[in-house]
């Protein structure tokens, strides 16, 4: 058998060969069979089946034709794609290919429309035409444009495009023949041709700018001579010209009429410029007909005109300070430069007459100035000061400032701003007179810094102008002064924002005062650079911690206000907000707590308690003393007289004693010297009862004969604190009635050797018949302790003492007993001896007085006194010691209990 | 004449002569700056003396104020027809010269040769508004071809050429001008047109 391969190229093939076919067009293939495969592979047209790339096209659209033709029919081609195949279904199963063809689909030409062409003039002689056109549709094809032109008897060479299908240049280009332009487009699938475009070359030729542009300045300072040279011959055609300039600076461009240079020309005058200004200018050309395209503009070329005399005189104003002296002013002339246009030239200087108008006699002042101001003291009056400016040409015309002794004319009424844009519109009412002109004096608000004043001048017959520079968000004061022939009016002033923001920062507010249920808040208003804007009220929040915020709006002129109706004793939050007409800004959070008592509850409170003390203590003075008699019963019981009982008689030792201390004897004056304290043990109050007392050692001397210590009978005198004792010789008298140390004993209840104790008064205070003998017998006052204790003796040497050797000496015993339950306290004796009237403490140390009495009380937990001489036993145990009554000498200042 | 009644003959002849004046103008500017080029390349005398080109007719003319529009245009036919074969000669000469060695002076020859064809068809589309048959170019051609020539001659031929073409230039432009003008001679030119 034969190879497959051999098999499929020789069993058929396909026609058409390899179309291309028009996309969307119907298409129909014939697979044509070789008769040999007929006989020897029983192959057959119904056999065949169509494929479209391994797609096998639907049987719908086969036909069998004859036994060895087979055709397929595609109502469109774009279901159509390569290869498209013929195959045979070998023995009912196996398939084989039998043909398959290439099958291109795409779109013819379409007319090219919109042909239009423009010459270029690349040199002085070269010319290049371009005509560029629509090439319409994709085809999907390879598809040739060519430019195709022609003179009615002459066929030009083809343009043939490259790398682009919609336009051509062609570089041989005769004039003044009306040439026949078109496009032709063709494919695979048909050629199109484009309308033609006849036309003579010379009517689209966009020439080269004009060459070597130069200004140059005439004799006048209005003109400026422009000079060019063409590049296109007047053979080929006539040029007219677009002339533009503009001032150096400005963007806007002016051009000369276009009549003026449409005739050929190498050269052009440009007049009404301005004097001494430079300009920019540049120049194009096109076919003088205007049938063509206007060449590029040329390069730009400057020229400066020449210098005028100044055609306006400087606008003046002045400022007046008359701060120094009531009778003259310092007048500050300010003035403006002349604007370039109207200085027309380079300002030399500037002339300033001043007149006096109220002196005609008084002669012009004049000044040449070179800067834009110049102060001037004046003595108060009206003036007239000329101002003029000076060029290198001329003078300017004067510039007249009246200066009056008074603004006492009208004002302008109704004065107003407007923001617009970024410049801000003044203005206001005229007044009723005729105005010359206007002064619009303004300047940026500041707390750090002068107003710095700007001006302008506006005419008379205007009632507003804009002010230009103006910054946002800065506060503005406007000021508008009229000026009239024979004087000038009152300055009025507004203030005014371009545009507000909110404030760049919130006040600081803080507590003035804060009350229970109320507070005082100030806060200080912001500074105007703070501000941004017209401040229109204060909005004050506060709130307490957990608690809702309250919103209070305050007026933006005060400084101050009272929260009222606040909970006491609570912390409250404030912040402070201050708004314009463009937002808020909150200050910084201050805190704050409420009071717990308001104003006066205090007070209300303490008063009355303090007064009803006061009252109970009165009403308890005035108990007392309605019942003194009383209580001084109870405190001073009566003391039966010793010296009648029978415990005195029964007393072995009483009458020595009371001989012994006879008050003369006892203290000589002069005599008595030493202190001294002997200290004796006490076993028990058994054995103290029984033993001796033993002679005691001197165991301190007192330096300061002033200060006693306590000692005396009871048990409580060492715990007394000694205190400084002052005589006085006025009380010389009643101190020598008393300057015996008395001592009074209260027997308790103890029993005395095993023996059944008796309540009774062993000694008392009583009349002083009573202290004599009792003095006698203190010596034996004393007790002990229920305890082992040591007893105190003591004895001081006055003579030892530096200052008071000479001196009377005193002695001072304390005593202090523990009261029954109805006694309250003990009093202190004090005893001065002899004639002593001097303040016998003054000289003492205070500080040596309270070391000893420290020693004392640290040695002595019951004392005794005792003199030095009568170192005797004292028999009675200090639990049985008798509340003792010390009667004193009560001296204001002096008594010091003891 | 009769076609010069219809408003569109009218204004296609006032087009077409407004056209050939300018073209025979820029031919003009043209042609003297080839002068200059020529001779220049050809290494000639710009004021040698040449002799009357063979075959070509005066521009300078007696009487030619008293000429018909349609004398002058067709003496400017005939005069732009042997220039036509004459420059075309020039070109072929310069380039079997030259070869491409300077395409500049041939350009220019190329060009300068375009105007020529280009203001012959201007004034055979006049004599076709003017009602008039063209004449025949075999006609014009009646001299024969000029004999072989040596290259100087060649080159003081060429200059000569240039040189009447620049003055046919400038009485083209006025002969143009001429017919645009409505002018009384017009009237009494088919008389004096036709009297030859």
């Amino acid at each position: 058998f034969l190879a497959s391969g051999e098999l499929v190229q020789s069993c058929g093939h396909i026609i058409p060969e390899s179309p291309v076919l028009a996309l969307g067009s119907n298409f129909t293939a014939l697979c044509i069979l070789n008769e040999s495969c007929l006989d020897f592979g029983n192959i057959y047209a119904n056999q065949i089946i169509w494929k479209i790339k391994n797609r096998l096209v639907p049987k719908e659209q086969y036909r069998e034709i004859n036994r060895t033709v087979s055709s397929v029919t595609f109502n469109d081609t774009s279901s159509l794609a390569t290869p498209l195949t013929c195959n045979i279904l070998a023995d009912g199963q196996i398939e084989q290919n039998i043909y398959g063809i290439t099958v291109t689909v795409g779109l013819p030409p379409e007319k090219p429309k919109n042909l239009s062409c423009i010459v270029h003039q690349m040199a002085k002689y070269t010319y290049v035409m371009t005509c560029t056109w629509n090439p319409g549709r994709h085809t999907f094809l390879d598809t040739q444009f060519r430019l195709r032109y022609s003179w009615p008897e002459e066929i030009f060479p083809d343009c043939i495009p490259k790398d682009v299908n919609n336009s051509c240049t062609i570089s041989d280009i005769q004039f003044f023949v009306n040439t026949e332009i078109w496009v032709e487009a063709a494919n695979a699938l048909g050629k199109a041709e484009s309308d033609p475009l006849v036309i003579d070359p010379i009517d689209i030729v966009k020439p080269l700018s004009p060459q070597n542009v130069s200004v140059s300045s005439g004799i006048l300072p209005t003109v400026l001579k422009l000079s060019w040279v063409n590049w296109i011959s007047d053979a080929v055609m006539t040029l007219k010209f677009n002339i533009r300039y503009r001032i150096v600076g400005d963007t806007n461009w002016m051009e000369i009429p276009s009549e003026d240079t449409a005739s050929p020309r190498t050269s052009f005058s440009v007049q009404g410029l301005r004097p001494y200004t430079e300009y920019v200018f540049a120049i194009r050309c096109m076919k003088e007909d205007g049938v063509g395209y206007w060449s590029d503009w040329s390069e730009e070329k400057t020229g400066i005109t020449t210098e005028d005399q100044p055609s306006k005189g400087p606008p003046i104003w002045r400022i007046i300070d008359a701060s120094h002296s009531p009778d003259s002013w310092t007048v500050h002339l300010i003035w403006k430069a002349p604007k370039p246009f109207e200085a027309n030239g380079k300002i030399l200087q500037y002339e300033v007459t001043i007149r006096d108008k109220s002196s005609l006699s008084s002669p012009l002042k004049k000044y040449n100035v070179t800067s834009t101001n110049h102060t001037l003291h004046l003595p108060k009056g009206t003036y007239e000061v000329t101002l003029i400016a000076r060029n290198s040409i001329g003078a300017s015309p004067p510039s007249v400032l009246l200066i009056p002794a008074s603004n006492s004319k009208a004002p302008v009424q109704n004065l107003r701003t407007l923001p617009k844009h970024d410049k801000l519109w003044v203005g206001w009412t005229a007044p009723n007179s005729y105005v010359l002109k206007y002064v619009i004096e303004w300047c940026v608000m500041s707390s750090s810094s002068d107003c710095i004043i700007d001006w302008q001048i506006a005419p008379g017959d205007v009632q507003g102008i804009d002010l230009k520079g103006i910054k946002p968000f800065k506060c503005y004061l406007i000021t508008v002064y009229p000026l009239y022939a024979d004087g000038q009016g009152s300055g009025q002033s507004v203030k005014a924002y371009l545009k507000q923001d909110r404030p760049s920062k919130g006040p600081t507010v803080q507590t003035k005062k804060v009350g229970k249920a109320e507070a005082v808040l100030t806060w200080n208003h912001l500074t105007v650079e703070e501000q941004n804007g017209f401040i229109r009220n204060y909005t004050i929040l506060y709130k307490t911690i957990d608690g809702n915020e309250t919103v209070v709006t305050v007026d933006p002129s005060k400084t101050e206000y009272t929260l009222s109706s606040l909970t006491s004793d609570t912390l409250y939050t404030v912040r402070m907000m201050a708004s314009t007409d463009n937002g808020s800004r909150t200050g910084p959070d201050f805190t704050f707590t409420t009071q717990k008592f308001g104003k006066g509850e205090i007070e209300a409170i303490v008063v009355p308690v303090c007064l009803a003390f006061l009252l109970i203590v009165l009403l308890g003075v005035l108990f007392c003393f309605n019942k003194r008699d009383l209580i001084k019963k109870h405190i001073w019981p009566i003391v039966p007289d010793p010296s009648k009982s029978n415990i005195a008689q029964w007393s072995p030792q009483v009458p020595a004693k009371h001989n012994f201390n006879s008050k003369d004897q006892m203290y000589p004056e002069g005599s008595f010297t030493d202190v001294s304290v002997v200290e004796i043990e006490a076993d028990d109050k058994k054995s103290f009862s029984e033993q001796d007392l033993k002679p005691f050692d001197l165991l301190k001397k007192e330096k300061s004969t002033s200060e006693g210590h306590s000692s005396g009978i009871g048990g409580s005198s060492c715990m007394s604190s000694p205190r400084q004792s002052v005589s006085d010789s006025d009380e010389g008298e009643t101190t020598q009635n008393t300057s015996s140390t008395v001592q009074y004993s209260t027997v308790v209840l103890n029993g005395y050797r095993d023996q059944t104790p008796v309540q009774v008064f062993s000694r008392s205070e009583s009349t002083q018949p009573l202290l004599d003998s009792e003095e006698r017998s203190e010596d034996h006052a004393g007790g002990a302790d229920s305890t082992a204790q040591r007893q105190q003796y003591f004895r001081q040497n006055g003579g030892q003492d530096e200052t008071n050797a000479d001196r009377p000496w005193f002695e001072r015993t304390k005593q202090i007993t523990h009261a029954n339950e109805g006694d309250l306290v003990g009093f202190v004796q004090l005893q001065i001896s002899g004639q002593s009237s001097q303040p016998l403490g003054l000289g003492m140390e205070k500080n040596t007085q309270e070391a000893a009495l420290s020693n004392f009380l640290q040695t002595c937990t019951e004392g005794q006194t005792v003199r030095p001489e009568t170192v005797e036993e004292n028999p009675l145990p200090v639990d049985e010691m008798p509340k003792s009554y010390l009667p004193q000498t009560v001296r204001q200042g002096g008594y010091m209990p003891q | 004449m009769a076609a010069a009644d219809s408003p569109s003959t009218a204004l296609r002849r006032r087009d077409l002569c407004s056209r050939g004046i300018r073209l025979a103008g820029k031919m003009r500017a043209d042609v003297v700056d080839l002068l200059d080029a020529y001779v220049e390349q050809q290494g000639l005398d710009a004021s040698a003396s040449v002799a009357a080109v063979e075959g070509v007719p005066l521009a300078a003319v007696e009487r030619w104020d008293e000429q018909t529009g349609t004398q002058r245009l067709l003496e400017n036919l005939a005069a732009y027809r042997a220039f036509r074969a004459l420059l075309a000669q020039m070109l072929e000469e310069q380039r079997e010269q030259l070869g491409e060695a300077d395409a500049g002076l041939g350009r220019a020859l190329a060009a300068v040769l375009l105007q020529v064809s280009a203001f012959a068809y201007h004034l055979e589309e006049l004599l076709r508004l003017e009602s008039r048959g063209i004449p025949g170019e075999e006609e014009d051609d009646g001299p024969p071809p000029p004999p072989r020539l040596s290259l100087f001659e060649q080159k003081l031929r060429g200059l000569g050429v240039l040189r009447e073409l620049a003055q046919w230039a400038v009485r083209s432009v006025r002969d143009l001008r001429q017919l645009t003008k409505p002018s009384p001679a017009t009237a009494a030119a088919p008389g004096l047109a036709e009297s030859p």
